[in-house]
């Protein structure tokens, strides 16, 4: 049975208003921009919506219907800076999120070695959402995206609303129609037909609401009964990260560049491990100077371009989410890198990023975690004696007649590729 | 009394500051070996403890050749049969510094080719071979399998280093370390081996006028886990098209280093004592002998 929470706070534009300016937090505030400019409301906080302001509406409207209102411009930047923040924050508590302008989703479906109930889960996701913002939503829990959503609407702020399961139809009857996510001409004809809560809707015959209205009506019955079965629409991660360093001075010594691999390869490695992610491959680019556009070197036979310069991309053996698992790779494509001239800038560019916090190793299937050791030292080993010298045999399908047909050699398929591990003597 | 034993104590400090702590050391009950039970009823009732030692060098070696005898030993056939029962349970890692690995012959022997992996150094060099085993049993590999080259014995050894690393990695990490040399022994081998095995042929297997295996006298000839001179014999069954090799004891060969005198010609005195010194019925499978 699926259980999702969701957290409702003030639009993140708010919020980035609200952390610069604090003194305007009591005050009528309308986030869009200039009230001369045709564009729509994003956002208003408490005071100004208690004097009509709706998001959505023109902001010249919004101006007469509260001429004190303070009218800032959208901090995008800010708004992002929150919206990671809440992701890094909820990325600890559930393996799948959503972040939205003005609310989260966090799925707590299972359970938590931590947090042994569901109420106590909630309160760490509720923590962890007020820790990031600021602000302390207001949180719900139910079966549905929809009936935790109506349930965080109920709640208030330090509160958590849960509806438990099987109780989603009593927790909805009361609730307007208007709040449900349907075509408004389909709410007004059932308003006229007297039907405008959802107990109402939820007490009809699935049958009769799709002969009068379709599969709309039917969307309908299904949310008044609280069993939509809509879940997260969970984040992704970016796809790429990449990190570029400028050297003051060209550079030509192998030493001293692996010492700003080795700074560069800090810093990514924190991004990574800030945003718990871990990189599946992983490229460096060496920009040589002495070119208008500069030139790389490195490009193996597994490079690729990269805005015009040549990278030697490495697919590596286990996911790295961190500098100490990034540096070994990092030390393998610069004893791959062949510089013919001095270098001025390096770039490291971490790719196929996946969500490095929901891999518990060890959690599931015992040695995995030794399987990810053994599988970047066989990468090392690779690296510095050669990629022949440490290999795995697979027998031949079809072997034929000759003997040295009977099997292959490949290179070891890291802890994704199989292999028995972790049982010791 | 007190000043001369804080003096010795110093003194004893002093020396594992500079040599290591393995220089000086206080006498005492040595630590248990605990045992890998190679699942081998023959082998493990040979060795001391009933496996192979964890954490410890175990060398499989030439023994004693008769004249005329086969050429072969079967130390590099036991040492993959080992390999290959290790590999259904954990991951294994076989260093090649001969180069002759045969994968097929390994699946053979009932090998998990996924959970072998074979290290080929560059040249077959001993040392760095030796130094990626090292790195292989710190990752994490349990079981290491390395097939020493030959000629190796009477030349110094610019490997030793490596060795004594990979010795302390390995006592370090419990992993089994399993080293087939062919004789003449190096020293720093036999040095450093804490078991140590020597298989003589006795003779070839045959049937229907093939040959199918070789008969092997195998002898506890050091241990340092237990008291050497036990030996037995054993069958190194070769794979056939329709049956994997396999490692069969020989309860009528079994011989102990202090052993009652037993009349060879009488069976049921040889099963006795093939019971009585393995601690099992000696063997799943007993062939007859040919020739």
């Amino acid at each position: 049975m699926a259980r999702v929470l969701c957290a409702r706070f003030p639009h993140l534009g708010l919020l980035a208003v609200w952390r610069h300016h604090p003194e305007l937090r009591a005050e009528p505030v309308v986030v869009g921009g200039a009230p001369e400019l045709r564009l729509p409301v994003i956002a208003a906080s408490p005071a100004a919506e208690a004097a009509g302001v709706r998001p959505g509406q023109q902001l010249r409207q919004a101006q007469q219907a509260c001429p004190a209102a303070v009218f800032v411009a959208l901090d995008e930047a800010g708004v992002e800076r929150l919206r990671a923040a809440v992701v890094e924050a909820l990325c600890g508590v559930s393996p799948a999120i959503e972040v939205g302008d003005e609310e989260a989703f966090a799925d707590l479906s299972g359970s938590h070695a931590v947090h042994p109930s569901e109420g106590a889960w909630a309160a760490a996701g509720a923590r962890a959402a007020a820790a990031a913002l600021g602000e302390a939503p207001a949180v719900g829990v139910g079966g549905s995206r929809f009936v935790a959503r109506m349930a965080a609407r109920a709640s208030a702020p330090h509160r958590v609303r849960r509806v438990r399961e099987g109780e989603e139809a009593a927790f909805l009857a009361p609730l307007p129609l208007r709040l449900f996510p349907a075509d408004p001409a389909v709410l007004a004809r059932l308003a006229t037909l007297g039907l405008d809560c959802a107990g109402a809707v939820a007490g009809l015959a699935p049958a009769d609401l799709q002969r009068q209205f379709g599969r709309e009506g039917l969307a309908i019955h299904r949310l008044a009964r609280g069993i939509d079965g809509d879940g997260i629409h969970a984040w992704a991660p970016p796809r790429t990260m990449a990190e570029r360093l400028v050297l003051d001075g060209a550079v030509a010594n192998l030493e001293a560049l692996r010492f700003c691999a080795r700074r560069i390869t800090d810093t990514l490695g924190s991004r990574l491990q800030s945003g718990a992610l871990a990189a599946g491959t992983l490229g460096l680019a060496l920009e040589q100077d002495g070119g208008p556009s500069g030139t790389a070197c490195g490009s193996g036979t597994n490079g690729g371009v990269r805005a015009g310069i040549p990278t030697s991309i490495r697919v590596l053996p286990v996911p790295a989410g961190n500098a100490g698992e990034l540096w070994p790779a990092v030390l393998g494509l610069l004893g791959e890198a062949r510089p013919t001239a001095p270098v001025s800038a390096l770039r490291l560019e971490a790719g196929r990023l996946s969500a490095g916090s929901g891999r518990q190793v060890d959690l599931w299937r015992a040695g995995d975690a030794g399987r990810d050791a053994v599988a970047r030292s066989v990468v090392r080993l690779q690296d510095r004696f050669g990629q022949d010298t440490v290999v795995r045999a697979r027998l031949a399908l079809d072997p034929g007649d000759l003997p040295e047909r009977r099997f292959v050699w490949e290179a070891p398929a890291g802890a994704a590729g199989g292999g028995r591990g972790g049982g010791r003597p | 009394m007190a000043t001369t034993s804080n003096s010795l104590a110093e003194a004893i400090s002093a020396l594992q500051r500079r040599y290591g702590t393995a220089a000086v050391r206080r006498g005492g009950d040595p630590v248990p070996a605990e045992a890998w039970p190679t699942g081998l009823p023959v082998l493990d009732g040979l060795i001391p403890r009933g496996g192979l030692p964890v954490g410890r060098l175990t060398l499989l070696s030439d023994g004693e050749r008769s004249p005329g005898g086969p050429g072969a030993t079967g130390r590099l056939t036991l040492l993959q049969a080992l390999l290959a029962i290790a590999s259904r349970s954990m991951q294994v890692a076989y260093v090649d510094l001969r180069g002759s690995l045969d994968p097929g012959y390994l699946a053979d022997h009932g090998a998990d080719l996924d959970a072998c992996l074979v290290v080929r150094p560059p040249g077959g060099a001993i040392g760095p071979g030796l130094a990626m085993a090292r790195t292989l049993v710190r990752a994490g590999v349990p079981w290491v399998g390395v097939a020493f080259p030959s000629g190796g014995g009477d030349r110094p050894a610019p490997w030793e280093h490596p060795l004594t690393a990979l010795g302390e990695a390995a006592w370090a990490a419990r992993a089994v370390l399993c080293i087939a040399v062919p004789a003449p022994l190096p020293a720093p081998l036999a040095y450093a081996s804490s078991l140590t095995l020597g298989c003589s042929p006795i003779g070839w297997q045959e049937a229907h006028g093939d040959v199918v295996g070789l008969r092997v006298r195998l002898g506890v000839d050091k241990s340092r886990v237990g008291a050497p001179g036990t030996s037995a014999a054993v069958l190194l069954r070769y794979p056939r098209p329709h049956a994997v090799g396999e490692v069969v004891g020989l309860p009528a060969l079994v011989t102990a280093a202090a052993p009652a005198p037993v009349a060879l010609d009488d069976p049921a005195a040889d099963l006795d004592t093939a019971r009585r010194h393995t601690g099992t019925s000696g063997a799943r499978d007993v062939p007859a002998l040919a020739g």
